[in-house]
């Protein structure tokens, strides 16, 4: 049986994103803010959690963004875990993509721009 | 009144005064994540006349402009611990409709000619070139030269205005460099 992800998000000198992701159902979902020391550190260890669900749970993965914040380093390791979400649907793997926004033209281009980065279908969903 | 020191003619009412005008936050010094956190959470108070938008675009561009001074200023200082900690100026303006952010710090001329080829880019490509730019870039990988030019990048999509860059040599081997954008107060 796979382990769960929870990380709860600070906002102090650095921004740590909050993170949810259940094996059982996988249902994933990073939201708040992404600013942190070591970007790639952090962010490897939820992509090697999606590797690992991908070849042992092999179920279906359902993932929701709703960040208000994230910088450029982060932006990058959101479109690898995009790479991973699109190579595991190109392989047969049932997956939705759900990104709330702050509802504006700049942030939504920047969804469309991950969506052209990446070519997985996203679901664009303004934020309340 | 004496003065401490026949050296020290600098008067911080003048200095004061110079910053009465328009000038909303201004700092120098060292900039690591600890000052951005002080300075970015305090960004909203300053910008009352700023809607929303134009708030959250000064935060976004804030993080990365003073990111770049921190990692690649040629002025530094260290902590105990022996961290590099860059230094440089810092300054929110308020003028008519809009605000204006800027940075500066002095860099190694050797440095600083990819950054302003990459700012001339930048100014050249309209907004839909510009994203194409952007995912470009973010797909070169990540060594440390390369995020700042993504910086620039999202600050001049961000700002929704080119990068007004200056160069002003101090000797030979180093310049002053400053980026400013403008962002409007009432931003869509």
């Amino acid at each position: 049986m796979m382990e769960d992800i929870h990380i709860e998000g600070v906002h102090e000198a650095y921004f740590t994103p909050t993170v949810n992701f259940e094996a059982s159902t996988g249902r994933c979902e990073i939201s708040g803010e992404s600013y942190l020391e070591e970007t790639s550190k952090f962010y490897a260890r939820l992509i090697d959690w999606l590797k690992r669900y991908i070849a042992n749970v092999k179920g279906p993965l359902s993932f929701d963004f709703k960040l208000s914040y994230f910088n450029t380093s982060s932006s990058k390791c959101l479109v690898d875990i995009l790479d991973v979400l699109k190579n595991y649907q190109n392989a047969g793997g049932e997956i939705t993509v759900n990104w709330y926004y702050d509802d504006s033209e700049e942030e939504l281009e920047e969804v469309e721009d991950f969506i052209l980065e990446t070519g997985l279908d996203i679901n664009k969903i303004p934020m309340e | 009144m004496e003065k401490i020191d026949d050296k020290y003619d600098f008067s911080l009412y003048e200095y004061h005064n110079l910053l009465q005008q328009n000038i909303l936050v201004s700092y120098k010094g060292p900039i690591d994540e600890r000052i951005m956190n002080v300075i970015g959470d305090n960004i909203e108070l300053v910008t009352n006349d700023g809607n929303d938008k134009a708030k959250s675009k000064i935060f976004k561009i804030f993080m990365e402009l003073a990111q770049n001074v921190w990692l690649y200023s040629a002025e530094s200082c260290n902590t105990a611990s022996g961290r590099k900690i860059g230094m440089g100026t810092l300054v929110i303006g308020e003028f008519g409709d809009s605000y204006t952010f800027v940075t500066g710090n002095v860099v190694r001329n050797s440095d600083i000619e990819p950054v302003i080829e990459k700012c001339e880019i930048i100014n050249s490509l309209d907004r839909d070139s510009l994203r194409e730019y952007r995912r470009e870039q973010r797909r070169l990988g990540g060594d440390k030269k390369n995020s700042g030019n993504i910086g620039l990048i999202q600050v001049a999509l961000t700002a929704e205005s080119p990068l007004d860059i200056e160069l002003t040599p101090v000797s030979d081997d180093e310049s002053f460099f400053s980026v400013a954008v403008k962002i409007k107060k009432s931003a869509e």
